[in-house]
């Protein structure tokens, strides 16, 4: 009977952590980054893997004195400012200004889908009769540079409303998408940045989940331009050997909604430099 | 000890059958038909990993690759890669299929 009553109490844990909600999905992860990086103040993971890694964060701090992707911010304040052929422009499709970063990704009830910053510039110029920008690599990320620029201290707080069950989908598939063993390394996102974070992958740091989407889009040295998260997203499915899903599917907005989640209350300070 | 004779006579016997099958499987030099063959079914195996997500970098890689090798008539190659493709259409959808319920890793502790 004793036994019985155990593995009931222990399928009851189970069943609760399997279905636990963002709030408490994100204090387990901090719990667990804090156990095993203590000294590491809670706003210095917004600096991804230079919360971890003091001897990148000199080269990254060097980087920083002249930022690789100002450029590109430049090119997105035009891009912002240029009416399109029909006279509209982006900021009448986003009359709260530019500086809106922390609105994204967000549950949109009317389409029934997670929207992300990306999506929801394209829809903005598609509405308008423009061709929609590509998802990975090009202009795209002028125009999101200039936007992360803008919201820069903007805190990051992903809501998951509780009206509408297919948003808690929306978000338990990004989960089970961040911790599905993929490809033919059978690595998950959990096995590098979650189990392994601060360990090397040859000569590089695993950076941690939380803090992962505040510095988007990216200057990396290895791309040797700004791109988008999703670009990374493929990435790094390419590097664990699993085909990499569309940027901007369902799937991949999914875990993005999952992960900016697990990174509420942080700072937004993109677009930010990276190896 | 009757039974211990056809049962040793058995056992021959399966040992011949597979002895002479392995010897006609290594002898045989693969055709087109056969390349053709392998290839399909490693489209199909590809097709239901990508179903479920499952599809690995390098699969349509390698059925790309047995499609080139077939058309310039090299087709044991062909065979080959197709295999090599097919094993991994079968893996990559039995790791989806095996994870369909999310499981929260021990380590991390709510």
């Amino acid at each position: 009977m004793k036994k019985i009553l155990i593995t009931l109490a222990l399928l009851a844990i189970t069943a609760v952590t399997a279905q636990a909600g963002p709030e408490e999905d994100r204090m387990a992860f901090i719990k667990y980054y804090k156990a095993k990086f203590p000294s590491v103040p809670m706003e210095e993971y917004a600096n991804g893997v230079y919360a971890i890694d003091p001897i990148g964060r000199e080269n990254w701090e060097a980087i920083e004195e002249f930022p690789p992707y100002e450029p590109f911010i430049d090119a997105g304040q035009a891009m912002w400012e240029k009416p399109f052929a029909n006279g509209k422009g982006y900021k009448d499709c986003f009359p709260d200004g530019p500086a809106m970063a922390d609105k994204y990704p967000s549950w949109d009830k009317q389409q029934g889908m997670v929207v992300t910053l990306p999506l929801a510039l394209n829809q903005c110029l598609e509405a308008n009769g423009e061709k929609p920008l590509k998802y990975k690599k090009g202009p795209i990320n002028n125009i999101l540079a200039y936007v992360a620029f803008q919201s820069r201290g903007k805190v990051i707080n992903v809501e998951v409303p509780k009206d509408d069950p297919r948003a808690m989908a929306a978000y338990e598939d990004g989960k089970k998408f961040y911790f599905t063993r993929r490809g033919q390394l059978n690595f998950s996102c959990a096995s590098c940045h979650l189990q392994n974070a601060g360990l090397r992958v040859r000569t590089e740091i695993l950076s941690p989940t939380v803090g992962h989407v505040t510095g988007w889009p990216v200057y990396r040295s290895k791309w040797g331009t700004v791109g988008t998260l999703h670009r990374r997203f493929s990435g790094c499915n390419n590097n664990i050997r699993a085909k990499a899903l569309k940027a901007q599917g369902e799937e991949y907005r999914n875990l993005e909604y999952f992960l900016t989640a697990m990174s509420n209350g942080l700072e937004l300070n993109g677009p930010s430099a990276r190896k | 000890m009757k039974i211990k004779t056809v049962l040793a006579m058995l056992v021959l016997a399966f040992g011949l059958l597979a002895g002479s099958a392995a010897v006609l499987a290594g002898g045989m030099k693969a055709d087109a038909a056969m390349a053709a063959d392998a290839i399909a079914k490693a489209e199909a195996a590809r097709k239901q990993a990508a179903s479920v997500n499952g599809e690995w970098r390098d699969t349509g890689k390698f059925i790309k690759q047995a499609q080139d090798a077939a058309k310039a008539g090299e087709y044991d190659k062909a065979v080959k890669l197709a295999k090599k493709a097919e094993a991994e259409g079968r893996l990559g959808y039995e790791q989806q299929v095996s994870q369909s319920e999310l499981k929260i890793p021990s380590y991390l502790k709510y």
